[in-house]
């Protein structure tokens, strides 16, 4: 029954030789370390999953945002355990690209012909610092202002368009309602459409070109 | 002969994929799901005794509008909401009070004292002095708040 449904199903759709493409593909013997990327995208849905649930009680203002967050954490149901999530999610996020990235050049896994795939990565991992940048801030408590006013302020210190970077980042002069707006517009629309788009280029990448070997003694 | 294993390599381990796949989903899903519908979950809040007013203030067969402040807490937010109390008594004795929140669709009754009874604007919705249906939409008479008397004042139980 199962069966005759899915052949019904491979007929109109023919999922099935893409699922043999992207699952069942020939790969070179390697190691551990090659999982780096797909925990890195394990942990990338969580933050998706976990970030999408926060949104319905989170509120971005600046007379909102810390109640809200005790709220969630306090009140709502599993809500410690979504807002853990996401929070540790966060930092296992920062610390996966990294290690990945690692790997990557030890292995010499950048050359020829997966320039363009380090290239979107090196894209992936300014958005998971930017998405670690916007995020620390929502929370609006005393460490998330003064460490955006500090982090804010580091990008000012760049001679000649240091100002405006500087304003271009709080929305004004000071961190305010329109630092905390901006910032979550980034973190919950620009940033995940930019992932988004960079994992499918950096996938596809990956599927179609075929991963790389671990290097041999003398290559 | 070797026997033939009833399960292969192949098939166990994919089938491992699956189900701890499964149980990372469910995982995921179970608090989700809780998350979500935390709000219908909640208990309905305690309930206080709400000062309205004097009782000599309802004169005998009359329903008399008394307003109350009541403390009403949304998520993390706590509201002052002003409520409208309709306090009728036939003998001095025993009162009763009733919301002037429509039955029907929450509009607000206003009694109309020519009349001798409520009207709720909306939808023509008319009930008499008691708060029962005369004619109309609504599907029931008008809410009852429980009340008692502290020496000469008024309270109903709500918040």
């Amino acid at each position: 029954m199962t069966a005759q449904l899915g052949e019904w199903l491979d007929e109109r759709f023919g999922w099935k030789r893409v699922w043999e493409l992207i699952f069942l593909r020939k790969i070179p013997k390697v190691n551990w370390l090659y999982t780096l990327g797909s925990a890195t995208l394990f942990v990338a849905v969580n933050q998706i999953v976990t970030g999408i649930l926060l949104t319905i009680y989170y509120v971005p203002t600046p007379d909102h945002a810390y109640d809200s967050v005790q709220y969630i954490t306090s009140q709502v149901p599993a809500g410690w355990l979504i807002r853990g999530l996401h929070h540790w999610g966060a930092s296992a996020m920062v610390v996966l690209v990294v290690i990945h990235m690692i790997r990557v050049i030890l292995y010499g896994s950048y050359k020829y012909p997966r320039e363009v795939t380090w290239l979107t990565g090196v894209f992936l991992l300014l958005t998971v610092l930017g998405f670690g940048f916007t995020g620390y801030l929502l929370p609006w408590d005393q460490k998330a202002y003064w460490a955006t006013t500090v982090g804010t302020r580091i990008a000012g210190v760049m001679p000649v368009i240091g100002d405006s970077i500087l304003k271009m980042l709080r929305g004004g002069t000071d961190l305010s309602a329109v630092t905390l707006a901006r910032f979550y517009g980034g973190h919950v629309w620009f940033l995940p459409v930019a992932l988004t788009g960079l994992i499918l280029v950096h996938l596809y990448l990956v599927i179609r070109i075929g991963i790389s070997a671990t290097p041999e003694r003398g290559e | 002969m070797a026997l033939e294993p009833r399960m292969g390599r192949r098939d166990f381990l994919s089938l491992a994929t699956w189900a701890i796949g499964g149980l990372i989903a469910a995982a995921y899903a179970i608090p989700g799901v809780a998350y979500l519908i935390g709000p219908a979950l909640q208990k309905a809040a305690a309930q206080n005794w709400i000062s309205l007013g004097l009782k000599t203030k309802v004169p005998i067969g009359t329903p008399t509008l008394f307003q109350a402040t009541i403390q009403k807490q949304t998520g993390w937010i706590v509201n002052q909401d002003e409520i409208s109390v309709y306090v009728l008594t036939e003998d001095g004795r025993d009162y009763i009070a009733m919301s002037n929140v429509c039955t029907h669709l929450g509009c607000r009754v206003r009694w109309v004292d020519d009349q001798g009874e409520f009207f709720c604007p909306c939808h023509n919705g008319i009930y008499d002095r008691q708060g029962n249906v005369i004619s109309g939409p609504p599907p029931r008479s008008l809410d009852r708040y429980q009340v008692q008397v502290q020496g000469d004042e008024l309270q109903i139980l709500g918040g």
